[in-house]
């Protein structure tokens, strides 16, 4: 069902099999079995839930064949043309994001691009999906680098950190991925996902430092 | 706040990291006397001055790395991957 829509899960009548572990603000809507919020907001700093966002992570050697083939190197990320966001996060580990109920074909994908007989230096290619283990919000504004600066210690300036920067570091004392993936329109937007059980504690904890730049939740965004 | 440089990541809060202990090199445990693994793994040389030390960046990249580190004034001079360790040691660890 990857390429269903709000609408579409609503008139399907869909039952929502699984929850995010970040309280949707309503109305709320299913999208692939998930809850999601539908809420719209015009505030020029929003907060959004994508933990629905299919999510596999995969390790492998961090040089060679595979790592070329990952398309992405460690500390950057890129969307490419089916919409799959490939993230570097760690040496050796890359995180792929894509749309709801995508993770079974995201894995199929990467294993496709496997040499069954292994890696003759002995390496291994492993892939979990990890969407249910996870949670995902989008912060989407100029005031962004502002909120963060409070929240976590890293340089969040574009030179420092450019559209497309992936790194791991610590937001809000959780350890956190955190991707910065500008919205098409050039909007500087950030991709932050932590552990599932600290989801909450991330998404109030941004909300809080975000009281002062007029931040507001907002509905999935699918992407 | 004290800026430790990851060989992978850059500088970072030394709170995203936790220290490991001085780096030292590792007994053969089947040649090693008790006395000798005693030695390694309870007893710190603890020197007031530059130490070569392992760190773990839990918060980041989730590597071990060595650092050198003054162990009065905390200063880093240098941070290096394991294996420029080794070399530099001679194959010790």
């Amino acid at each position: 069902m990857a390429e269903s829509t709000i609408a579409d899960a609503d008139a399907a009548g869909t039952p929502p099999v699984a929850r995010s572990s970040i309280s949707q603000a309503p109305p709320v809507a299913v999208v692939d079995g998930w809850e999601v919020s539908q809420r719209t907001s015009d505030a020029v700093l929003t907060l959004s839930d994508e933990s629905a966002l299919a999510k596999v992570v995969v390790h492998g050697p961090e040089a060679g064949a595979f790592a070329g083939a990952m398309g992405v190197a460690f500390g950057r990320a890129t969307r490419r043309d089916d919409g799959v966001l490939v993230v570097g996060s760690s040496p050796g580990e890359w995180l792929l994001i894509g749309a709801p109920g995508t993770g079974a074909a995201l894995e199929a994908a990467v294993a496709a691009g496997v040499d069954p007989a292994g890696d003759p230096a002995g390496d291994f290619v492993t892939m979990v999906d990890i969407t249910h283990g996870r949670a995902l919000i989008r912060l989407t504004g100029a005031a962004a680098p502002s909120l963060m600066a409070k929240i976590c210690a890293v340089d969040l300036d574009d030179r420092v950190t450019p559209n497309a920067t992936a790194l791991r570091t610590s937001v809000a004392k959780l350890v956190t991925d955190v991707v910065r993936d500008d919205r098409p329109d050039g909007t500087r937007s950030y991709l932050l996902h932590c552990d599932r059980s600290s989801g909450q504690v991330l998404f109030d904890a941004v909300l809080d430092a975000g009281i002062e730049h007029g931040i507001d939740i907002a509905g999935f965004t699918a992407r | 706040m004290i800026l430790v440089s990851c060989p992978w990541c850059g500088p970072r809060n030394s709170s995203e990291f936790r220290y490991v202990g001085e780096s030292k090199g590792r007994p053969d445990p089947n040649a090693a006397t008790p006395e000798e693994w005693r030695r390694y793994l309870y007893v710190k040389s603890n020197p007031a001055d530059w130490a070569t030390e392992t760190w773990y960046h839990r918060a980041g990249c989730r590597r071990f790395f060595a650092v050198e580190r003054h162990t009065v004034t905390n200063e880093i001079r240098e941070t290096r991957r394991p294996a420029a360790q080794l070399r530099l040691e001679g194959g010790g660890s």
